[in-house]
């Protein structure tokens, strides 16, 4: 008798979510497996990288996040571009940091403008992230979305406190919301039933349930997501069937191990670019192995990374 | 399997906001009207629950016992970490037999403390599995807890049927493999401790939930340890619907749970909305649907809360 291998059905299947419009186009999600199981299901779309432009960069940055940038590093238009024709961008990830309260304190007409000028210089689907600020975020967002209508931005984060009006705001001018949650099932499954109800059908919503970078709670983010997955697969529950994004540059390039010269940690070496870049790629390499279908990244050398390895693996 | 458990009404106890300050100001007459009242709604067993108890919770549970034997002839179930209190109030009571000392743990000071007072009181006994290394994570670290508290039992020559386990119920939105190691726990205990009765703080399953929804959690998960054969459970007695559901006075949730959990499956559409509660939070505990705060929304408007009379 021939040998079969065993394959794991699923009765349910991710769904999809699309960025940006017209040839611009992309769509991530809809797979039918667990992660690169493609043995056992489909896996239709490639997970997409998109690189981050910050509107102002933090001081603190090391070395090896300003560096690749340096010429276009107050200038997140050119450094968009930069991106996408030196780095091979295929999405951009815009954090709007300078609307921060605790910080500039930008205003929503700034932000709205910027968006629109970064939709008329860049040619792949754009991202549009807040400064974190629960009420800045859903004022900023929604006038984001309000001026920038029907170009099927993907606007986040939209938690608890704030859902209402950044969602709403996604419904009536034609964008995808970024529905996040603390770290826990339930409350991933809870925000998607708040935003569904308010009218924005699944399509238009991709999960992030709070990412953790290597040695900064990875884990917890990797167990979550794969059980959003089992849910999704396994129990076919429709309020799960959301693709998966992880904001983990940010995270990444804030761990101590990251920014510590060999001065201070003489244990960690001299090579601190290579350090970063690891822990960034291995961080998103996980997430992706738990189910991600979107990530948020910064240094290009952990963009390609990750890439190889997503080539590699859908091969 | 029967369809009706023994009830211990939970509702005295000094986290309430009405009893805490009437046991600290030794005011008999909320806690006398509520052990009539819990009594009334058919409530077996008086949980009288002092929490740590460290300062005088001796005097206190002495009081608190004879306060409500005077109203009250239900056996009643000493619930606190301080064991001079559970002490004081098994000598307060006029038939410290029938009481329940709740509880003892796996944790050898429990173990070590605890035991001596049944087998000098000939009580019983809340057997909680829980030990040095915490909480247990499966059926299997629960029933060496079981084990370790019946060979202890053994030792001083106490029977069984003394003891009622709880194998700890967990929330459901902390970690439904808890859950799902709960209900499988329970029907082994007759292997694990042949002759012990059950129990469990059932309302902890629904820690997290809103609270105007916890008492559909509780009832949902309640019908599933009857049909899993529990022999008692900690309940609000002011919950009628949980009430009657102890009592089997519900059979349409009976037979829905016994369909569900014998792996049947039922056109959820077809219930009655009061069932379709029932048939959803089932679902979630049984682990085939992710839970969420919003698990039964669209239904909680169109409720009866009579319907089961």
């Amino acid at each position: 008798m021939a040998f079969s291998a065993l394959t794991e059905k699923y009765s349910g299947k991710m769904g999809t979510l699309t960025i940006g419009s017209g040839d611009q186009a992309v769509t991530v999600g809809g797979q039918a497996t667990m992660p690169f199981a493609t043995f056992d299901g489909e896996l239709p779309n490639k997970p997409l990288i998109a690189m981050e432009v910050y509107d102002v960069v933090d001081p603190e940055w090391p070395a090896a996040v300003v560096d690749p940038f340096k010429d276009v590093i107050n200038d997140p238009i050119a450094w968009a571009k930069k991106n996408i024709s030196e780095y091979g961008a295929k999405a951009i990830c815009l954090q709007l940091a300078s609307t921060d309260p605790n910080g500039e304190n930008k205003d929503a007409a700034y932000a709205a403008d910027l968006v629109g000028k970064m939709l008329a210089a860049i040619d792949v689907p754009l991202l549009v992230w807040g400064s974190g600020n629960v009420e800045k975020d859903a004022e900023v967002l929604a006038k984001v979305c309000e001026v920038n209508e029907g170009k099927n931005l993907l606007v986040g984060p939209a938690v608890e406190e704030n859902y209402k009006k950044i969602a709403a705001a996604c419904l009536g001018y034609g964008h995808a919301v970024v529905s996040q949650s603390p770290i826990d099932v339930n409350m991933a499954k809870q925000m998607n039933i708040l935003i569904s109800n308010l009218g924005l059908p699944m399509e238009k919503i991709i999960m992030e349930p709070s990412t953790g970078a290597l040695g900064y709670g990875v884990e917890y983010s990797y167990s979550v997501m794969e059980r959003i997955s089992l849910a999704a697969l396994a129990q076919n529950d429709d309020k799960m069937q959301a693709p998966i994004i992880n904001d983990l540059g940010k995270e990444c390039w804030k761990a101590r191990e990251v920014k510590l010269t060999e001065e201070e940690e003489p244990s960690f070496g001299p090579d601190m670019e290579k350090r970063g870049v690891l822990w960034e790629a291995t961080t998103g390499i996980d997430m992706l192995l738990s189910g991600s279908n979107l990530l948020i990244m910064r240094n290009p050398k952990a963009v390609k990374l990750v890439e190889e390895c997503i080539d590699e693996l859908m091969a | 399997m029967a369809n009706t458990i023994l009830t211990i009404p939970e509702s005295i106890n000094i986290m309430s906001k009405t009893i805490g300050p009437a046991i600290k100001e030794r005011d008999p007459k909320p806690i006398q009207k509520m052990a009539i009242e819990q009594q009334e709604a058919g409530g077996d067993i008086q949980d009288l629950n002092l929490g740590p108890a460290r300062k005088a919770g001796d005097e206190m549970m002495a009081w608190l016992v004879k306060t409500v034997e005077e109203v009250s002839d239900l056996p009643l179930a000493l619930d606190s970490t301080n064991t001079v209190a559970i002490e004081a109030g098994l000598k307060a009571s006029k038939t410290p037999e029938r009481c329940i000392l709740n509880s003892i743990s796996a944790q050898p000071a429990s173990l070590e403390d605890r035991m001596p007072l049944v087998k000098k009181y000939n009580c019983q006994f809340v057997a909680l599995t829980l030990s040095d290394e915490g909480i247990p994570r499966d059926v299997n670290e629960r029933g060496m807890c079981a084990a370790e508290i019946y060979g202890k039992a053994l030792e001083y020559d106490i029977p069984a049927e003394s003891m009622y386990i709880d194998p700890i119920v967990l929330p459901v939105c902390v970690d439904p493999g808890q859950v799902a190691s709960f209900l499988e726990f329970l029907p082994l205990i007759p292997d694990f401790a042949p002759g012990a009765k059950s129990t469990c703080g059932l309302s902890n399953i629904s820690n997290g939930t809103p609270t105007e929804l916890r008492h559909y959690l509780n009832r949902a998960y309640q019908a599933m340890h009857i049909y899993l054969g529990i022999y008692s459970s900690i309940v609000d007695a002011y919950d009628e619907e949980m009430m009657a559901l102890c009592k089997g006075k519900i059979p349409a949730v009976t037979d829905l749970t016994k369909t569900l959990m014998e792996g049947g499956d039922v056109d959820a559409a077809s219930l009655r909305p009061e069932l379709q509660v029932y048939y959803r939070s089932i679902k979630c505990l049984m682990g085939n649907v992710l839970y969420s705060h919003s698990w039964i929304e669209d239904l909680v408007d169109k409720l009866d809360k009579d319907w089961f009379k």
